[in-house]
């Protein structure tokens, strides 16, 4: 009986076009919508080389240590050039200016130095900060005096040692929103089938409340089904999400596929809920399956990543009964962290979770008996 | 005018449906545009920071906390190592400095000691970074060249003083503006979402074998019925339009009573026309119910995604941007990002803004056409 559910159940879903479309393909295309939206967000927040002008007068030809300065910035052999400098006259340099074609101008005069930009921002604080470091560098030279000057500040440099992990890409979030929300999808196949069951919602729901057959029996055949339905889309949008669209997922794939199944069955227990415990129509149930992932995934940072931090910060216990962030964070752990606790923190929680599902549904559909009337 | 009372006795049939359906995506934007958070778009020029301090806050250490407390962001935050990392994973902080134990002794020792740090390796964090780099370079100098700690404190901070006088030319606050653009740009996805996907599940009714039989052989041509039905959407377009400017103004205030925030919406209208117009077309072509609410999302989700609604247009690829050409959001979404840094309104500087706008009118105009194209090849197959 179990195998004859089974393989009906299969059927049915496969012939859904609908069902497929929303678990198998929309998943996709989304993700190939993040993939163009944000594949060159953090390289466009790394430093771009500035584009400055400084206006050639007689007090910037005098003044050597500004000249060396901008010449080692400004150098298209050095790697650690910062401008891309143009050296011009007054009139010039502010109609650059004017034409956005440069970030700012530098014009030195006796007694100070004097930097004209358009706006605040990031790279007009960069040029300040520069001409600042350099005109204090002449003051030290200045009020030292010293004869080995040279030697001193050439063994000043700061020794920093950076500690930070190194995986930062922070837009994995997005595609980690993804696999979430792909899993909590799987709801929607696991609710489509078990309607199949319920004699208040499908004929052949009547039919087999009426069949001699131990009901259980045959919803797990049935649900066993739509979860190998749920793996299946989900297999395929990590061979997507991986090999087309370059998601690093971190180095553990064994626990990246099990978090997946674990995450799946949530989804799954969550449409069965839906399906045993609310009274309406195929539609309404759908709309309300489609309504909870998708806040679910909103909390968890799929429209902001940022979102799921202030929620993480702030409401810590919203995010710990969401299955979307609970899989958004797995996912995270596992590319970000070096142990393992929250990971298994995080599984741990998806299995609660649907415990709770399965079990509410199961009282749920225990109760249902028809008289005949 | 049959037609016309007709489309709005299927909206009052799926009432509930449609109120649900405008009411969250304009609630959706709405929260967007309050919490602010597309952290991609706004910079501020002063780097958040976070310093871990294990030495005593006395002499050289505390003159460092001073020194980073005036230039940049302080982020409070528990100090714990998981908090700190995930603070830096979602970019609330863009660099951590670790003070060791001892600090200001080896430092008077002019041992220059090694700093942990932690960084976002954005330019934010480069800027925090050259910050330190050049006190604690500056700092060492001083150590070797002056004897007391007093002296040293005194030298470093009047050097970093004398500050550059900085002259700024533009007096456009393009933060107010900023907000603006972020929030009709978000409305693109919003108002696309809505005008299609309700209009093609009011419109699905119409195109219902039977109803449509009846439609065809009645005495009104294809055309005058198109009309009509465009005339009854668009007035549910106007009130969903009217819907987003009464939201906008209380979110954005003053501005959208300025000849620029007057713009905004006349924008957004004609950007409103050109999604309905999208909308029968897609009515005429698809006639499933079911089938609307994936065109919709894949739709207005994809030219969204393409045009920079969600993600400002000049961190796109330029790929991607060349395609976006070819959708009608993409010329509504420049023009709001051209009205957030025009200084002065006049002809001039609205001109390409009138011209994106005529682009606009011309998609529309090109969807009423290819719809009646459309709709009169299926009656002749119907």
């Amino acid at each position: 009986m179990f195998l004859h559910n089974f393989k009906y159940s299969l059927k049915t879903l496969f012939r859904s076009k609908m069902l497929l479309f929303w678990t198998f393909a929309f998943p996709i295309i989304l993700g190939t919508f993040f993939n163009m939206a944000f594949s060159d967000i953090e390289n466009n927040e790394k430093l771009d080389i500035i584009d400055i002008a400084i206006i050639d007068n007689e007090e910037f030809e005098n003044n050597q240590m500004f000249k060396e300065a901008f010449e080692t910035l400004g150098d298209e052999s050095n790697d650690d050039r910062i401008f891309n400098i143009k050296y011009t006259d007054i009139e010039e340099a502010k109609k650059l200016l004017d034409d956005e074609e440069i970030t700012g101008y530098v014009l030195l005069e006796e007694d100070h130095n004097n930097i004209t930009v358009k706006s605040n921002g990031i790279n007009e604080t960069i040029l300040r900060y520069v001409v600042d470091e350099i005109q204090s560098k002449k003051e030290i030279v200045m009020t030292l005096m010293r004869s080995d000057i040279a030697e001193i500040m050439d063994g000043a440099e700061a020794k920093l040692n950076n500690i930070s992990n190194k995986n930062l890409s922070y837009t994995m979030i997005e595609y980690y929103t993804l696999i979430a929300m792909a899993c909590l999808y799987g709801s929607m196949i696991s609710m489509f089938i078990t309607n199949y069951k319920l004699a208040n919602m499908n004929s052949v729901g009547k039919r087999t409340a009426v069949s001699p057959i131990h009901k259980g029996k045959m919803l797990v055949g049935s649900l066993f089904a739509s979860y190998v339905v749920s793996l299946i889309g989900i297999a395929i949008l990590f061979v997507y999400t991986i090999f087309v669209l370059k998601v690093d997922f971190g180095n553990n794939l064994a626990l990246v596929i099990l978090l997946a199944c674990v995450g799946s069955l949530a989804g799954l227990s969550m449409g069965v809920a839906v399906a045993t415990l609310i009274k309406a129509g195929e539609n309404a149930k759908t709309g309300i399956l489609v309504a909870v992932t998708m806040f679910g995934c909103f909390l968890s940072g799929m429209m902001g990543i940022t979102m799921k931090y202030i929620i993480d910060k702030n409401v810590p216990i919203l995010n710990m009964i969401n299955p979307a962030s609970m899989i958004t964070d797995g996912f995270y752990s596992l590319y970000y962290y070096d142990t393992l606790e929250r990971y298994y923190f995080n599984i741990a929680s998806l299995l609660i979770f649907s415990a709770v599902m399965i079990l509410v549904s199961y009282r749920g559909l225990r109760r249902q008996k028809y008289d005949s009337i | 005018m049959t037609v016309f009372k007709t489309f709005w006795k299927v909206v009052k049939k799926y009432k509930g449906t449609i109120i649900l359906y405008t009411v969250m995506l304009i609630v959706f934007g709405g929260i967007n545009m309050a919490t602010g958070d597309n952290q991609i778009d706004f910079v501020d020029s002063k780097p958040d920071v976070l310093i871990v301090n294990q030495d005593e806050e006395k002499g050289i250490t505390e003159n460092l906390i001073n020194y980073i407390e005036d230039n940049c962001n302080i982020i409070d935050l528990e100090q714990d190592e998981e908090a700190i990392n995930d603070a830096l994973f979602y970019r609330d902080v863009n660099y951590v400095i670790y003070i060791p134990k001892g600090y200001r002794k080896d430092v008077l020792d002019g041992k220059n000691p090694e700093l942990d740090i932690k960084s976002t390796g954005d330019y934010q964090a480069s800027l925090a970074e050259m910050m330190l780099s050049r006190y604690v370079e500056t700092q060492n100098v001083y150590v070797k060249g002056l004897e007391n700690e007093a002296d040293i404190i005194k030298a470093i901070n009047d050097n970093f003083s004398k500050k550059t006088s900085v002259e700024m030319i533009s007096k456009l606050d393009t933060g107010k503006t900023g907000k603006a653009t972020l929030y009709f740009n978000f409305a693109s996805y919003s108002i696309m979402a809505v005008v299609i996907f309700i209009i093609c599940l009011v419109l699905s009714s119409f195109h219902e074998k039977t109803v449509n039989k009846r439609t065809i052989i009645s005495s009104i041509n294809y055309k005058t019925h198109n009309r009509l039905i465009l005339s009854a959407s668009f007035a549910y377009s106007v009130i969903v339009w009217a819907l987003f400017l009464i939201v906008g103004m209380i979110l954005l205030g003053d501005i959208m009573l300025t000849t620029r925030g007057l713009v905004y919406m006349l924008n957004s209208f004609v950007f409103t026309f050109c999604s309905l117009t999208i909308a029968l077309f897609i009515s005429t072509l698809v006639n499933d119910k079911n089938a609307v609410s994936g065109i919709v999302n894949v739709v207005a989700l994809g030219s969204a995604f393409l045009c920079g609604a969600f993600v400002p247009a000049e961190w796109l690829p330029d790929t991607v941007l060349k395609i976006a050409h070819v959708l009608p959001a993409y010329w509504y979404i420049n023009s709001n990002d051209l009205l957030e840094s025009i200084e002065v309104i006049d002809m001039t500087t609205l001109k390409p803004i009138f011209v994106n706008m005529a682009v606009i009118i011309g998609f529309s105009a090109l969807f009423i056409v290819v719809n009646n194209i459309v709709s009169r090849m299926k009656q002749k197959v119907g």
